[in-house]
């Protein structure tokens, strides 16, 4: 015991402590002698020289292979992420085919639909309204007239939290727009926009109606009615943190939201 | 499930319901309309639940939750019968009192019960509270009585009594007489009788014939419909069907924003009950009258909520306006003859029916008969759904039953009607509200959001808020409401920045008639009415803004925030409040704040616990350059 953990030679070579520690358990678990063992370690040297292990444009070789390795293996996991993105969408493309058959298929329907993806998914993404376009025999043109018009309908993914201030009149007399700006100075955000966190999206909506609780502001579908500029914070910085998170129907759609499909600018 | 074939089974059922009903059961009924619903009522309803279960009185008490009972101000009510007490701001802590004392001994709990800020004087009935005691609750009455998710509470309140009787002892050209004779005028804004309205749908020659209920309420400040519509749907639905009978209609519409998703929810579980029971889908009590009803949701846009705009959002199209020379009662939905009236209106004709047109038309005034129900919010004590025999005065609306205006201060203007209406000043408070009246001063009835406004208000901001609302939610069909709307919110911002001509004033009036007269529709043709009523009204406030000075000190750009020396206590606290970090000052010692970085947000002024902060205004008059607004955009 004492003799091997001594050792600090073998067969005339200097050895590290990690050398050493592999040589003991080596000769404690097989039965190789030393001598075979320094005979395989100089088959093993002879055959690095052969090679040409040494070489260094043979180690670059060795290095751009592995390269290519992990680039290829990035290509893969890619592919995968597309492969599920497209599973993802035909999924989509079903659940919009169901919509459009609780409806008989009636181009009449075109705004309920509208509204039934628009709850789901919180926006129309491109691929489902050249879907309902399709199904429906309804040009495009006239259903992307339609997403614009309407307040309800939105084109660009919305954040996690949808933040919504009240400006109708009553909520304009108890000083609304200062819960409004409020909101703005803590999310650092206008009206209409979007946290670059995707966590908060933030609109100014001209009544919620439930007006003797003004000034209102609604966060996904909780109210919170007379409040004061200074609880805005407060409040938001719950929804941030995530105390109050969404319902768990909402959360399985938050990856749809991250998806970055403009049909305007596409 | 019990499907009537005959308006004699429905009767009976009736009778047997009411004979069932136990009056002096327990019942604990607690508002679930969306003001207490925002207070968070479900949470006391679920600890009731778990208290009751725990301490084994499930079986002795009935649990309710009922429509929204209108004074929003103090939610979430709970009423406990037989007793009638009402319990008012009712939190969850509260409720193992109520069950200890109330429903174990049946004593009130003193500290929960309303009171008189008067007198001081603690109210335990909900009918002895003075925001109930004054109103007259026709339509709104069941409301908190009645679970709207279950048609028994209604038919068991003599519901669809009116139906039956409309079916079975009633052609409908005696209904339509009826209608006619009450005189009952749409509650939608306009005011156009409702009989005649029916009478042009059912004289039309084309088939088939289509009605409507209106609840794209989107008027600011008005929820009345939504509180009907969730708190008793099916007076809607059997208005709506007596309505179709007498015009010969076999499909029903009824629109409802998607921003109001209970009411939503709670129109299609009336429609799906009054199906199963029969009293909708084929030959109705046997009487061989078909009707269904289709429930549409609007998807959000101001305008839609005209009715020519609304016809077209139901045939899933954009929903835009149309010229009216062909009146939509001749030819709306998909070009047939469509009658369209609003939630309110509907709801009034189960009464009508029952009670007679005579009984209804001696409520209100000769030309405005019935009841009202207005939403009155804003600056008043009182806030909530308060219903009114028509002819009342404001004074006696705002007053006995709205208890004026909180921390003592003075009423400036009204505001009715809504984007569509006017403001209207002190003086006219002993007016008679009707829709003669209100028109006669340059506002109007609308759909009855009643807004009050203090001293703190600027009528020049209220009118530049209207038109810049307008001008957004203007389709952009017609240039004078397009067009003439966005010159007019540009010369507003002007004034209220201080930075207009004297002239502006006078083009913003020339531009306002013209739109007036020429706009498409009657979101255009009305929309200077905010305008015109404060420039008739409040012309001095106008003058104030041309000179530099905000009297209510409301338009940022003319009001500075200053901290008076005499005042600071130097406790810091503005400091930190301060966002921009504006104000400076060492402890102890005054606080200034500095006006080039101040961003005017108010936030001192809130926190300030000595009044040192003030607002001051004048001194702001700009250079203002000739006709800034008309220059190129």
């Amino acid at each position: 015991m004492t003799k091997a953990k001594n050792k600090s030679h073998f067969v005339g070579v200097r050895l590290t402590e990690e050398q050493k520690k592999a040589l003991y358990t080596l000769q404690k678990t097989s039965d190789l002698s030393k001598t075979d063992i320094l005979l395989r370690g100089l088959e093993i040297l002879s055959e690095y020289y052969t090679l040409g292990l040494d070489q260094p444009p043979l180690n670059q070789e060795l290095k751009k292979l592995e390269e290519e390795a992990i680039q290829h293996l990035h290509a893969l996991k890619q592919i995968k992420r597309r492969e599920d993105s497209v599973k993802h969408m035909i999924q989509e493309l079903r659940e919009v085919d169901e919509i459009i058959d609780d409806y008989d298929g009636e181009k009449s329907a075109l705004i309920q639909i509208l509204l039934k993806i628009q709850e789901k998914n919180h926006w129309l993404p491109k691929p489902a309204l050249l879907w309902v376009s399709e199904r429906l025999n309804i040009p495009m043109s006239q259903i992307l007239h339609i997403a614009t018009f309407y307040k309800s309908f939105s084109l660009e993914p919305k954040g996690e939290n949808l933040v919504r201030v009240c400006l109708g009149t009553a909520c304009h007399v108890r000083s609304g727009p200062k819960i409004l700006e409020a909101a703005e100075q803590f999310l650092g955000i206008k009206a209409g926009e979007t946290t670059p966190d995707m966590k908060f999206t933030l609109e100014s909506v001209n009544c919620l109606g439930c007006c003797a609780l003004g000034p209102v502001m609604m966060i996904n579908n909780e109210y919170h009615g007379k409040l004061l500029p200074s609880q805005v914070p407060d409040i938001l910085e719950n929804y941030r943190v995530g105390e109050i998170a969404m319902t768990p129907e909402q959360q399985k759609l938050t990856p749809l939201a991250q998806r970055p499909t403009n049909p305007q600018q596409r | 499930m019990t499907t009537f074939t005959s308006g004699k089974d429905l009767e009976q059922y009736q009778k047997n319901l009411q004979k069932q009903r136990d009056t002096k059961k327990t019942c604990i009924s607690i508002c679930s309309g969306t003001g207490c619903h925002a207070y968070a009522s479900e949470k006391v309803v679920s600890a009731f639940e778990d208290q009751l279960k725990k301490q084994n009185l499930t079986a002795m008490v009935d649990m309710k939750r009922t429509g929204c009972h209108g004074f929003c101000e103090k939610g979430p009510i709970v009423v406990i019968h037989p007793h009638n007490y009402c319990y008012v701001k009712v939190k969850p802590e509260d409720v193992s009192d109520i069950i200890t004392s109330t429903i174990k001994q049946g004593k009130p709990v003193e500290r929960l019960l309303y009171e008189d800020p008067e007198t001081g004087k603690k109210i335990m009935l909900e009918t002895d509270i003075p925001f109930y005691k004054n109103q007259t609750r026709l339509i709104f009455g069941n409301n908190r009585k009645i679970d709207p998710k279950s048609i028994d509470d209604y038919i068991a309140l003599d519901g669809y009594k009116a139906l039956t009787k409309t079916l079975t002892k009633m052609t409908p050209q005696q209904v339509l007489d009826e209608v006619k004779k009450a005189n009952l005028r749409g509650r939608g804004g306009g005011g156009f009788p409702t009989g005649r309205k029916w009478e042009t749908t059912k004289n039309a020659t084309t088939e088939p014939k289509y009605v409507i209920v209106n609840c794209d309420e989107g008027d600011p400040g008005a929820y009345m419909d939504r509180s009907l519509m969730e708190g008793n749907p099916h007076s809607v639905i059997e208005g709506l069907i007596i309505g179709a009978y007498a015009i010969g209609a076999h499909e029903g519409f009824i629109y409802v924003r998607q921003e109001y998703p209970l009411a939503v929810e709670n129109t299609e579980n009336a429609i799906q009950q009054a199906e199963e029971y029969g009293l909708l889908g084929k030959n109705i009590l046997g009487s061989g009258f078909d009707f269904t009803i289709t429930v549409h949701r609007g998807a959000g846009a101001f305008v839609s909520g005209e009715s020519s705009a609304l016809m077209s959002a139901i045939e899933g199209k954009v929903g835009e306006p149309r010229p009216k020379y062909i009146h939509t009662a001749v030819s709306g939905v998909w070009n047939k003859p469509t009658c369209l009236n609003n939630v309110e209106t509907w709801a009034n004709v189960p009464f009508i029916i029952n009670n007679g047109a005579q009984w209804f038309a001696g409520m209100g005034t000769p030309n405005s008969t019935g009841t009202k129900i207005f939403s009155l919010v804003g600056n008043v004590n009182n806030t909530g759904l308060v219903e009114v025999p028509m002819g009342i005065t404001l004074r006696e609306i705002i007053y006995n039953i709205g208890g004026g205006i909180p921390k003592g201060k003075h009423l400036k203007a009204v505001q009715t009607g809504g984007p569509s209406g006017g403001c209207i000043p002190e003086k006219y408070l002993d007016m008679p509200v009707d829709f003669d009246e209100l028109y006669n001063i340059g506002s109007m009835m609308g759909s009855g959001g009643m807004i009050v406004m203090d001293e703190d208000t600027c009528m020049v901001d209220i009118a530049r808020y209207f038109v810049n609302f307008l001008s957004s939610e203007s389709c952009g069909k017609c240039i004078p409401c397009r067009e003439g709307l966005r010159q007019m919110s540009r010369i507003l911002n002007d004034i209220s920045a201080g930075k207009a001509l004297e002239e502006d004033i006078e083009l913003l009036e020339e531009l306002s008639e013209v739109v007036q007269m020429s706009a498409l529709c009657a979101l255009g043709q009305s929309a200077p009415n905010p305008v015109l009523s404060t420039l008739k009204y409040f012309h001095d406030e106008y003058e104030a803004h041309l000179h530099g000075e905000c009297p209510a000190k409301v338009c940022k750009a003319l009001i500075d925030y200053t901290i008076d020396p005499l005042k600071c206590k130097g406790c810091g606290l503005c400091i930190k409040s301060c966002p921009v970090e504006a104000i400076t000052g060492g402890k102890k010692g005054a606080h200034t704040i500095d006006t080039d970085v101040c961003i005017k947000c108010g936030n001192c002024l809130d926190t300030c616990k000595f009044k040192a902060v003030q607002k001051t205004t004048g001194k702001h008059r700009e250079n203002p350059k000739k006709l800034v607004t008309m220059e190129k955009r």
